[in-house]
């Protein structure tokens, strides 16, 4: 954003406080959010936007932030181009293929939150089925047969045993990323170099 | 209902964009490169590197068209069918452009104008240091503040590719890796290829060899070819040529297109805008044995540097002959359509002159 020297997107959720604390102990001097409900914050030259997960690229590939924190499972979902120079170690999760046991037949349609995510799998699996965009409950479309797969997130794994279902393959594995506008990268590399350096030793 | 991604422009906006795009087709006129004018319907090949994102029409015949989505592939089809290719030859180009898949965000637009100039027929840090020099004037002529021009080596990425002797989905995917400066990934991938020792290092090092002409130095030390020393050779001696003034970064890991771009390419930024408001490079072997150049966004520039121009004072002439004087002399008059003196001076109101002129006086319109 115009008028700060720095400006960092964070995702609100479970990854913040690590995400907080890695950048604050990697010597970034950032904005103590006070207020929960707020989603601006400053302190100095440097400015905080407090974001939903997904978001966070959007915001750092058009350049409102110049970096940022996201899982990479939101990144690779966004399918935007930026720089993702440091793999940060926490939130790991991975997003995974969900059946229900007896099924086992051809997948015609598929339920996700991360329906470009889905598109890729089947692309490389040379699979074709219709993909139907969800925004949470996945499971339930497994369950309830508004899709006869799933693709979804999956943290440890007893939740979906809970639920009766199958995690049948692991698409993908995700950890939280930092992500790097890519002029801002060029053009403010005085003080975002040394933060990747200092987040590599970690 | 207009389509996605594209805009009409009216007023100062349209004014912005005419004053642009002459004022660096005219710089690029100074330099001596010659315009062309390229047809926006072409036939649909799938190996043009736009095949998949560019807008398709069906002809009368069947066949399939395309809408111009990049001037150089036109520019240089237009040459090599017109057997224009023998000697040294400057172009420039100025026109829309369209793309089907770009999402209409900040910026990028599905319909959108370049201005850009083309160096055919020759092959030299010569020619590069040219290009670069050329593209710093338009950034100055555009009014560009703060800006950067960063340089690439994409060669040097594909050469350092090479040297792990991978097939090319491998090959592929580190390049990806690379050009995103994913150093987690690539140390993955590195890993899982088998890929060690001096390459390996070599390769991990390219996403963060970035900055200022001290990048040069430390790439020296990963240069495993003769071909990558070259590389770096021809870069150095791109510079030796260059005045001083022009402000430049170096990213020796932009590895986009290295298939296409033989040598040095390069993009420029501002401050004050999130996309690179140019972009250009060498691209010998690609479709004519020798060439390079580059293109500036027309709406990314006007967004970059803001300010419209004011319009020129505007006259209202009470006849034909008055008109033309004014013309003459480099006015701007419109032609007054008649009445007498206050149907005139409404007139003028109307259209925006501040000024009538008559015979023998000139009446300044008031409010």
């Amino acid at each position: 954003m115009k008028g700060y020297a720095l400006t960092v997107a964070l995702p609100k959720g479970r990854l913040f406080e690590k995400a907080y604390r890695a950048l604050t102990s990697a010597g970034l001097d950032l904005p103590q959010p006070q207020d929960k409900r707020a989603m601006f914050f400053e302190k100095g030259d440097l400015a905080l936007l407090l974001l939903r997960n997904a978001d966070v690229p959007t915001y750092v590939d058009l350049g409102i932030a110049d970096l940022g924190v996201v899982g990479k499972d939101n990144l690779v979902e966004a399918g935007r181009e930026l720089y993702e120079p440091v793999d940060l170690g926490f939130g790991a999760c991975r997003v995974s293929l969900i059946r229900r046991p007896e099924d086992h037949g051809p997948i015609r349609r598929l339920a996700s939150k991360y329906p470009h995510i889905a598109e890729l799998w089947l692309e490389q699996k040379g699979l074709s089925a219709d993909v139907i965009k969800l925004h949470g409950n996945v499971e339930l479309a497994a369950l309830a047969g508004l899709a006869d797969a799933v693709v979804d997130v999956v943290e440890t794994g007893t939740t979906l045993k809970k639920a009766g279902l199958e995690e049948r393959e692991v698409i993908l594995k995700s950890t939280a990323r930092l992500v790097v506008n890519k002029p801002a990268l060029k053009l403010k590399a005085g003080r975002i170099r040394p933060l990747i350096e200092r987040l590599r030793e970690g | 209902m207009r389509p996605e991604g594209t805009r009409t422009y009216l007023g100062p906006e349209a004014r912005a964009r005419e004053a642009l795009r002459s004022r660096l087709l005219h710089l690029f006129a100074s330099w001596g490169y010659q315009p062309v004018e390229l047809s926006a319907l072409e036939p649909f090949d799938p190996a043009h590197p736009n095949a998949e994102s560019a807008f398709k029409l069906v002809d009368k015949t069947g066949d399939v068209l395309m809408l111009r989505s990049e001037f150089t592939t036109a520019l240089m089809r237009a040459l090599a069918e017109a057997g224009a290719l023998s000697g040294v030859a400057r172009y420039r180009y100025a026109g829309p452009l369209w793309l089907r898949e770009a999402p209409a965000e900040l910026g990028r637009l599905r319909e959108f104008t370049q201005v850009g100039a083309e160096l055919v027929g020759v092959s030299s840090p010569a020619a590069d240091a040219e290009l670069l020099a050329l593209a710093w004037e338009a950034l100055e002529a555009a009014g560009v503040r703060e800006a950067v021009l960063e340089l690439g080596l994409p060669s040097f990425v594909r050469d350092l590719l090479e040297a792990a002797r991978l097939g090319p989905e491998a090959t592929e995917r580190l390049r990806r890796a690379v050009d995103k400066k994913a150093v987690p990934e690539l140390a993955e991938l590195l890993d899982a290829y088998g890929v060690r020792g001096r390459v390996r290092e070599a390769i991990l090092a390219l996403p963060d060899l970035y900055g200022g002409r001290e990048v040069l130095a430390e790439a020296r030390r990963y240069a495993l070819s003769e071909r990558a020393k070259l590389d770096l050779d021809w870069l150095e001696e791109t510079l030796a040529r260059l005045e001083p003034g022009i402000e430049l970064l170096f990213d020796l890991g932009m590895a986009r297109r290295y298939d296409y771009y033989s040598g040095l390419t390069f993009r420029a930024f501002s401050p004050a805008h999130g996309f690179p408001l140019l972009g250009g490079g060498r691209y010998d072997g690609a479709m004519v044995p020798f060439a390079a150049g580059f293109a500036l966004g027309l709406e990314r520039l006007i967004e970059a540097t803001g300010a419209a121009p004011t319009a020129p004072e505007r006259y209202l002439a009470a006849s034909p002959e008055i008109a033309r004087r004014l013309r003459q002399e480099g006015q701007v008059a419109i032609l007054g359509h008649g009445g007498d003196e206050d149907a005139l001076l409404a007139e003028a109101r109307q259209v925006g002159a501040r000024y009538v002129v008559f015979e023998d006086r000139v009446v300044e319109v008031e409010g």
